[in-house]
């Protein structure tokens, strides 16, 4: 009696250990493969994050700028700064005189750097004849040869730089003219055909204007029709056909939103395409059902000791509801909130059908202008053939999961305080 | 019996029933479970009575939880409602202040009358109402909020203060009407909910004192309570008689016997006996009452 109680008792607490280890080995599976997740992004990203610049000294030329003197901007502006670049290049290699050769030559440097040129003169007019020492973006194959991407290896037909260029980068490389900087270009531009002239930034404005779309027509719709189903009204046919039919709209797939985006308020109501504003009305329809959901379960968990509490000492029940019931909630709702938004934040389909998809390169300004977002930007760039753009794209999903962390943290912070003021 | 049934007035149903149930266990127990209708034995009536009720009756969906219940509620008065599980007690304490209004299959029917009006009616708001008849529940429930913001409330969305300072006037005095003052004065806004259970009943009592009601109701409002916290709310009870009406329903027929002025016992939505505590507990005329008072069923 006595010893097979003892190893029945053995028997379950092996169990017991057992169980343990299952659940122990699951999480270590599942950090296993966040990890690998991470370190194959970054591995593969954190080159993007520096970018290769030319020194050049560029003799800045008033004869070619603004033979009159007048100091005109409009007129400085719309100079030919590519002549002064390209001279700057002819004399730093003055052996280079065919005219195929001279294009090899020209090719090193992006196409940006004009602009990186004009950009100077115009902050400082008074350097127009002098001679000056200006970094220059270098074109992205050049990039890609100084990270290593490009190995020098391989047969002259296949690679993107030719041996007469290397020679060229070897002679810039060895007066410490060719040097990895910071990608400043990266995070303040928008999307280019270049990838050494592509940014992030004008992606990450139109996700932030989305966002603050989606979130100001969700939020308050979502969290109204879950006070109001929950709370007000009354349980009959109607109300269990729209639960029904709310829990079967979380479920749809987003492509269907966005195709709904594009008959209702592209075609029918003629708002922009490609604008946040459209981006943003179809990610709210697609979040208003996690919103209501999680909303009535918050709703629900609450105490009706509380509400009833509450219309014991005289308050109606709109009061009982806004004063006490929705603040218990709130930490609920704010959970529920939480998972659409990181939904909407990450989705693409949707958004494809409305036209964010388009190439845009200015930073949208307002909620009416064309922009994209930060997951489409990252299947955009994916799609590219150029070598620059595989590193572009990891690092556009560091800032994609840089962004929902900042989105969640906060997000936790404002749960946090209400949970606090309880 | 002779000198009990001086002290009751007579109704003509009072005499019916007393003729019926003359001598103890004249009629044994399961013979009346069968009757359908039963009527009340004992004083239903008062004089210038603040509650009136007249063939209550509740229905939750097609079961009908209370059968035409007549009771008066006086003023100053303490009336227990006693009974078992399931009698309908609570639902009937739950009419007094239309709180079965929130329940949304449920139905009252009939009339109570306050100060000449039907709470029942159109011309008394429910929440108008609930400031005049105020609750504590049975399980403490104070608002997750500071103990001071927890009385301050009803006050503060009735406007009985304009100023901050007055508001906090009301919280003092009711603290002190609810005998809980003492423990709470240096930490008013430390949550309501780290009190223990019988301050947090007493500081319920203070919520629903502080908006000025003239009935309280009180439901079974000790039973989650040890027996020292039972004591302080029974002794809070019985300073309460002076300014309130408190209708209570209890469990403890002890705490029956040491609070009420008039007891009620109520059997399956049946009101069976009612009337003064100490006949119904030593005299009790209705056979079931006195099955129940004296632990036979229950």
């Amino acid at each position: 009696m006595e010893s097979s109680m003892d190893k029945r008792l053995k028997k379950r607490y092996a169990a017991d250990r057992r169980f343990r280890i299952y659940g122990l080995s699951a999480v270590a599976i599942s950090l296993l493969f966040l990890s690998l997740l991470f370190i194959s992004i970054i591995g593969k990203g954190y080159t993007a994050f520096q970018q290769t610049s030319v020194l050049l000294d560029v003799y800045i030329d008033p004869e070619m700028l603004d033979p009159e003197g007048t100091g005109d901007r409009a007129l400085l502006s719309s100079a030919d700064f590519g002549a002064l670049i390209k001279q700057a290049m002819r004399k730093a290699f003055p052996e280079v005189t065919a005219r195929r050769d001279k294009r090899a030559l020209y090719r090193l440097l992006s196409s940006g750097a004009e602009f990186e040129l004009r950009n100077q003169v115009l902050a400082h007019p008074e350097q127009i004849g002098t001679e000056r020492s200006i970094w220059v973006p270098a074109d992205g194959s050049v990039d890609m040869l100084m990270k290593g991407a490009i190995s020098r290896d391989t047969a002259e037909s296949d690679r993107p730089l030719k041996d007469k260029q290397l020679v060229w980068i070897d002679a810039l490389s060895s007066q410490n003219r060719l040097k990895k900087k910071f990608n400043t270009t990266f995070f303040t531009a928008g999307d280019s055909r270049d990838p050494e002239l592509a940014g992030i930034w004008g992606a990450l404005v139109g996700s932030i204007l989305t966002l603050f779309v989606t979130l100001l027509l969700s939020f308050p719709i979502g969290v109204a029709a879950a006070l109001y189903l929950e709370q007000f009204a009354p349980r009959n046919r109607w109300t269990d056909l729209i639960e029904v039919n709310i829990n079967n709209l979380a479920a749809v797939p987003s492509i269907v939103f966005g195709l709904l985006g594009l008959a209702v308020f592209i075609n029918f109501f003629g708002f922009p395409r490609s604008a946040p504003l459209v981006g943003g009305l179809v990610l709210s329809l697609m979040t208003l059902p996690t919103i209501i959901i999680a909303g009535r379960a918050a709703l629900k968990s609450v105490s009706p000791s509380i509400y009833e509490a509450a219309l014991g000492v005289g308050a109606s029940p709109m009061q009982a509801v806004m004063h006490h019931v929705l603040p218990m909630a709130m930490p609920g709702i704010m959970t529920g909130t939480i998972i659409g938004m990181a939904r909407a934040l990450g989705e693409t389909a949707p958004l494809l059908m409305i036209g964010m998809v388009a190439f845009i390169v200015d930073i949208p300004g307002s909620i009416l202008d064309s922009s994209t977002v930060l997951p489409v930007q990252i299947f955009l760039w994916a799609d590219s053939p150029e070598r620059g753009f595989m590193e572009r794209t990891s690092a556009a999903i560091m800032v994609l999961l840089l962004f929902l962390i900042i989105m969640n943290a906060s997000a936790v912070i404002l749960r946090k305080h209400f949970e606090r003021h309880r | 019996m002779e000198e009990i049934q001086a002290d009751i007035p007579f109704t003509s149903r009072y005499s019916m029933t007393q003729q019926r149930f003359t001598g103890k266990n004249a009629v044994r127990f399961d013979q009346i479970e069968e009757q359908e209708i039963r009527e009340t034995v004992g004083e239903i009536r008062l004089e210038n009575p603040r509650l009136s009720c007249h063939d209550v009756n509740v229905f939750y969906g097609d079961k009908q939880a209370i059968r035409g219940i007549n009771l008066d509620i006086g003023h100053n008065e303490v009336i227990a409602m006693i009974g078992p599980s399931g009698c309908g007690k609570s639902t009937f304490l739950r009419c007094f202040n239309r709180m079965n209004d929130t329940i949304s299959n449920c139905r009252v029917t009939g009339k109570i009358m306050m100060d000449g009006q039907d709470i029942n009616g159109t011309v008394i708001d429910p929440v108008a109402l609930r400031v005049r008849v105020g609750m504590v529940f049975q399980k403490p429930n104070p608002f997750p909020k500071s103990i001071w913001e927890n009385v301050a409330y009803g006050p503060r969305i009735h406007g009985l203060a304009q100023t901050k300072d007055g508001i906090h006037e009301i919280v003092v005095k009711s603290l002190q009407q609810a005998g809980l003052w003492d423990e709470v004065k240096d930490r008013l806004h430390q949550p309501g909910l780290g009190l223990s259970g019988g301050q947090q009943q007493r500081l319920c009592i203070a919520r629903t004192i502080a908006v000025n009601p003239e009935v309280i109701l009180m439901d079974e409002p000790c039973s989650a309570l040890d027996p020292i916290a039972t004591g302080k709310i029974e002794e809070l009870i019985d300073t309460l008689r002076k300014n309130y009406s408190i209708c209570i329903v209890t469990h403890s027929m002890h705490q029956a016997s040491r609070i009420s002025d008039r007891t009620a016992y109520f059997h399956l939505g049946h009101l069976v006996e009612v009337g003064e505590t100490k006949t119904v507990f030593l005299n009790p005329l209705h056979p079931l009452t006195e099955d129940y008072v004296t632990g036979r069923f229950g």
